[in-house]
């Protein structure tokens, strides 16, 4: 048997396992060769992310010519090796490992939540004794333990598999969570007592392979069998990971990781997990309102629409296009966006702008890379607001950069000095916010040429990038074609303010709190004459409106959105609108309808939304005057876990507000 | 029997503490020689060639644990384990507390064989005055000039950090020791990768105890030739043997390899008047008993492996007929269960079940199964730990249980005897 060369250019291996030969790398884990060829090796403390630990010893295995059994999870296969993951030697190891963990556990298997998919019943289940020698009382140790805003943890179920533990360590890079005491007494804790806290502590939930770590959110709340999943991108930020969505009644009850997804990596931040109570929120808005005599009052749709397109038609007819405008798309799918300046666009309407708060820029242009290319850097550099609250998942992704391949991480402010830390490294990514152009175009300068660059911009709101192919933009059509000049964000609030703006329609977009001057925003939205405001809840700029209209969430609607990577990202509905909720895109349809304007059909606006987003000869560069003029971005940093909108009305997170 | 007196030469009739009643006993005279005349693979070979074998419970040949460090990979490490805390052994803790230069010499000679520049000793934390007295001979020897940069005019730099543990019993395993010496929780590390490739903050590292590092002073002094002459084929030089239990003069005994475990005995004072022997656990804690019919065997690596135990630290446990097995299986059983780190399921698990199990039988409160589940657990988690501490459970348990099954028996409380 002789090693020989993958494709990949990587030494093979032959190892027999059970009887079966398979080829992998040289230097692969036991335990992932079986696991390529489907042969299970039951572990608790290893994990592909993890790595080898050695703890739990389940993964006892024989190997030929090797007088003690061998842990599978820490050892490399080596040329001709025979392996045994079954006999009566594996299975007597397994069969007391599996009893050990039982001496101690609750066995309390019906009321936790982790029954149903828990690998402890799994495995004692598949390679338990059955039954239990054990005559005396078992360790009494804290049941409900207050980790921390997000999670709970019974420590009288907990194996010490110290998974959790080293993803805080090693992937979160926080190292708050460590083990307490000693022996048979040790627990999970905090390393200072504090309350355990930072953007992606959810993970462990899914790490722990009992039910020892469970959310808040999601405690006692369901069994996994009565849960109904589908798979959806999550529209908290612009990275896009996708996620499952499990529902029992139509409830949402949590969302979940896609372990081999490609964006997230598999892993998910906090707001993401977390921020989904707000659909359920009493404080929804179910009907449209509008304002009468300086009150909102309940109206019906027809009346909102009749409202709304009389006074588009009126302000047309009296003070031209140049009077009307619409701000969104950045928190709108694909569809939706393109419908928005379609419809508009028809009616002679140029005023448009997904921008409604600081960015300038979501699209990288030239040397744009999708996330995954991350990988490859060699160097890291972060221009403006850094992605660890804006795009947390892809601040993972950087810390994975620089665990596995020693990447450079630089931030500075001096694009020069940030090019002299880089020094001759050839693979460098170069991460903007898109919030100030001068800034994107001095470190792309310094950048340019040379170097294999990938560029990537941070999105403001999930679907900037979207927002920006399908034409959300004054002067750029979708797939930015070129048009003709008109009113950016900043500008239709100026002209609001000199009273030049007769109707406004705002789209999943909170400019009073979020433009990079709320107070100028809110001047001018409460100068303008008719603002339609369309969102989930009464936001600050909704408190301005003529019109509010109750929309539908992203766990609501159909369609897709970019990320911030350029990938076309499908969102799948899983729960049920309130009634009286419309999708924006029904609501722009409806308009449409009313003002005589055509739009395409749905599989028209799909074949256009793909082409827009797919769009690859992109001949623009950070800061390219098309988003222009510059702005000076006010300074703000956003954390992840505090905000408005719907992290502010989800009624479930009351411990994770600062 | 005569007395044997080569590490423990001058411990008790001289203050080897102060450095000068040390030199003049030629002290650091080896130290000197080995920085001026030898190289470092000299000292290697002296090592070898002497047969020296771990003294701390392994017996790992120690020229061969040397030898298995990456020829170019610097730094690298000697870390001197002083965190003697097997239970019956105190030889260490007289070493430390009498004979501090003797211990620091072989360290630095220990550290010159493996062309290390930085030696650690991690002393134990219950050797609070150990720990003061060595500190103090520490001082001394870097103002005299042996320990520190260019030494004794050569280019050859050396220093020694000294660690005082916590109190954990594990931080003697070599592994739980750079954990802790890192400032990292004290539990044993997954191997491969082994300490002489990635030990101390991830360099080659060679963990010695302090006895097999204090018995490189004399072998340079009288050559591998001298040493190697004593004990027999494969267990070679000398010993301390801390003897303690029912003999009428307990202490620390030095002893060559291969006299016999009656000699031993006798060199303790004998058991106590009308006394019978029972058994004698030859290697501290983790050790099985030996019994009766293993007076005569010579005490040495081989002969106790052979006898079902081990030679392990040296620890000397006797026990006569005055002896609760019982109580004693469980005085052991419960302190492996107490100084489980408790990360690896076997040896967290299963030690605190057969503690819960003897804590009552020794209450007189076994059931029917209790004696099958003693024999059973503790072997079944025998050879499935991620370190030694959980395969140190069964020994003791195991040969007293078979030796002695009516003591264990006795405890049982039968259906008859329960009360209505």
């Amino acid at each position: 048997m002789s090693a020989t060369l993958s494709a990949a250019g990587e030494q093979l291996v032959t190892v027999t396992i059970d009887g079966i030969e398979v080829r992998v790398p040289k230097g692969t884990l036991l335990v992932e060769a079986a696991k390529s060829i489907a042969q299970e090796i039951p572990v608790y403390c290893y994990h592909t992310k993890l790595g080898p630990a050695g703890l739990c010893r389940i993964c006892m295995v024989e190997i030929e010519g090797m007088p003690k059994l061998q842990i599978a999870c820490n050892l490399s296969v080596t040329d001709g090796m025979i392996v045994r993951t079954k006999g009566p030697r594996v299975d007597a190891a397994r069969a007391t490992v599996l009893e050990l963990f039982l001496v101690n556990h609750p066995l309390d298997c019906p009321i936790c939540d982790k029954g149903g998919e828990c690998d402890l019943q799994d495995y004692a289940l598949a390679y338990g004794r059955g039954s239990s020698d054990v005559a005396d009382p078992k360790l009494a140790k804290p049941k409900a333990a207050d980790l921390g805003p997000t999670i709970v943890l019974d420590e009288e179920r907990c194996i010490v598999c110290q998974r959790c533990v080293r993803f805080d360590d090693v992937i979160a890079r926080e190292s708050q969570l460590v083990v307490k005491e000693r022996g048979a007494r040790d627990i999970i804790a905090t390393a200072t007592g504090q309350p355990y806290r930072h953007n992606f502590t959810g993970n462990v939930t899914e790490l722990c392979p009992v039910g020892a770590l469970t959310s808040k959110t999601y405690r006692f709340k369901s069994r996994p069998w009565d849960l109904d999943r589908t798979q959806t991108t999550c529209a908290q930020c612009s990275v896009g990971c996708q996620q499952y969505a499990d529902m029992r009644y139509g409830k949402l009850l949590r969302t979940m990781l896609v372990e081999d997804d490609p964006i997230s990596d598999g892993w998910l931040c906090d707001r993401g997990r977390y921020n989904i109570g707000f659909y359920d929120s009493p404080r929804r808005l179910t009907q449209p309102l509008y304002r009468k005599n300086g009150r909102l009052v309940q109206i019906g749709w027809d009346d909102a629409f009749l409202l709304w397109s009389k006074a588009i038609r009126q302000a047309i007819a009296t003070h031209g296009p140049p009077s009307v405008g619409a701000i969104g798309g950045g928190r709108l799918t694909n569809e939706e966006a393109f419908l928005l300046q379609h419809l508009f666009r028809a009616l002679g309407v140029a005023n448009l702008d997904w921008r409604a708060g600081r960015q300038r820029q979501a699209t990288p242009g030239r040397n744009g890379a999708t996330l995954s290319a991350l990988d490859r850097c060699q160097a890291i550099v972060v221009a403006g607001e850094s992605p660890q609250e804006r795009a947390p998942v892809f601040w993972l992704r950087m810390q994975k950069a620089r665990r596995a391949n020693d990447a450079l991480i630089v931030e500075s402010s001096d694009p020069q000095r940030a090019r002299r830390e880089v020094g001759d490294l050839q693979r460098v990514a170069l991460v903007w916010d898109g919030c100030d152009l001068s800034v994107g175009r001095s470190f792309a300068w310094s950048f340019e040429g040379g170097s294999d660059l990938a560029l990537f911009v941070t999105g403001e709101q999930n679907n900037a990038r979207g927002a920006e192919a399908m034409g959300m933009l004054p002067g750029s059509g979708p797939g930015f074609a070129p048009l003709a000049r008109a009113l950016d964000g900043y500008e239709m609030f100026e002209a609001a303010r000199r009273g030049e703006l007769s109707v406004l329609s705002i789209f999943g977009a909170n400019p009073a709190r979020n433009a990079n001057d709320p107070r100028e925003a809110a001047a001018a939205l409460s100068a303008t004459e008719f603002l339609v405001v369309s969102d989930l809840f009464m936001t600050e700029t909704a408190e301005h409106a003529t019109l509010v209209l109750p929309a539908k969430g992203a766990f609501e609607k159909h369609g897709t959105t970019a990320n911030f990577g350029g990938e076309l990202l499908p969102l799948t509905p899983s729960l049920q609108a309130p009634d009286f909720t419309l999708a924006d895109g029904e609501m722009l349809d409806a308009l449409a309808e009313q003002l005589g304007v055509a739009v395409p059909t749905y599989d028209e606006l799909h074949g256009l939304v793909v082409n827009a987003v797919a769009k690859a000869d992109l001949d623009f560069a950070l800061g390219d005057e098309r988003f222009g003029p510059d702005r000076t971005p006010s300074p703000r940093t956003v954390k992840i876990l505090d905000g408005g909108g719907t992290w502010r009305n989800d009624p479930t997170l009351e411990g994770l507000r600062s | 029997m005569p007395v044997t007196k080569v590490l423990t030469a001058g411990i008790g009739e001289a203050d080897l503490r102060s450095i000068g009643v040390y030199r003049d006993r030629g002290g650091y005279r080896q130290w000197e020689r080995a920085v001026r005349e030898m190289q470092p693979a000299d000292v290697l070979a002296f090592a070898d060639k002497s047969g020296l074998r771990g003294r701390g419970g392994a017996g790992f040949p120690t020229g061969k644990k040397w030898s298995f460090l990456p020829a170019k990979t610097f730094p690298r490490y000697l870390v001197c384990n002083c965190d003697e805390a097997e239970p019956g052994t105190f030889k260490d803790h007289m070493l430390l507390e009498q004979a501090p230069h003797l211990i620091l010499e072989g360290m630095l000679i220990g550290a010159y064989g493996i062309a290390s520049h930085h030696a650690f000793i991690y002393i134990r934390g219950e050797f609070k005055r150990g720990y003061e007295i060595f500190t103090a001979a520490l001082d001394e020897a870097r103002a005299a000039g042996y320990v520190g940069s260019k030494l004794f005019g050569t280019d050859y730099d050396l220093e020694v950090t000294v660690h005082r543990g916590a109190g954990a019993y594990i931080c003697g395993e070599e592994t739980g020791m750079l954990n802790s010496l890192e400032g990292k929780r004290g539990e044993p590390r997954l191997k491969p990768p082994f300490p002489a490739v990635e030990g101390l903050y991830g360099m080659p590292t060679v963990v010695n105890n302090v006895e097999t590092l204090a018995y490189l002073v004399p072998i340079l002094e009288r050559g591998p030739e001298w040493f190697a002459a004593v004990g027999n084929e494969r267990s070679k030089g000398y010993k301390i043997v801390s003897v303690s239990g029912h003999v009428r003069k307990p202490g620390n005994y030095e002893i060559p390899l291969g006299t016999t475990v009656r000699e031993i005995i006798e060199l303790a004072g004998g058991l106590r008047p009308g006394r019978r022997l029972m058994a004698v656990q030859p290697g501290g804690g983790s050790s099985a008993c030996i019994f009766e019919e293993h007076l005569d065997w010579p005490y040495d690596y081989e002969s106790m492996t052979k006898a079902g135990s081990m030679l392990g630290s040296g620890a000397f446990v006797v026990f006569d007929d005055t002896t609760d097995f019982v109580s004693a299986a469980y005085n052991l059983v419960r302190f492996f269960a107490h100084e489980s780190c408790g990360q690896c399921t076997p040896c967290r698990e299963g030690g605190s079940w057969l503690e819960r199990v003897l804590e009552r039988m020794v209450r007189h409160r076994g059931v029917p199964g209790d004696m099958e589940m003693l024999a059973r657990v503790s072997s079944s988690i025998t050879g499935l730990n991620l370190c030694a501490l959980g395969d140190s459970i069964e020994p003791f348990l195991k040969s007293v249980l078979q030796r002695f099954r009516d003591r264990f028996a006795a405890r049982i409380i039968t259906v008859e005897q329960q009360p209505a």
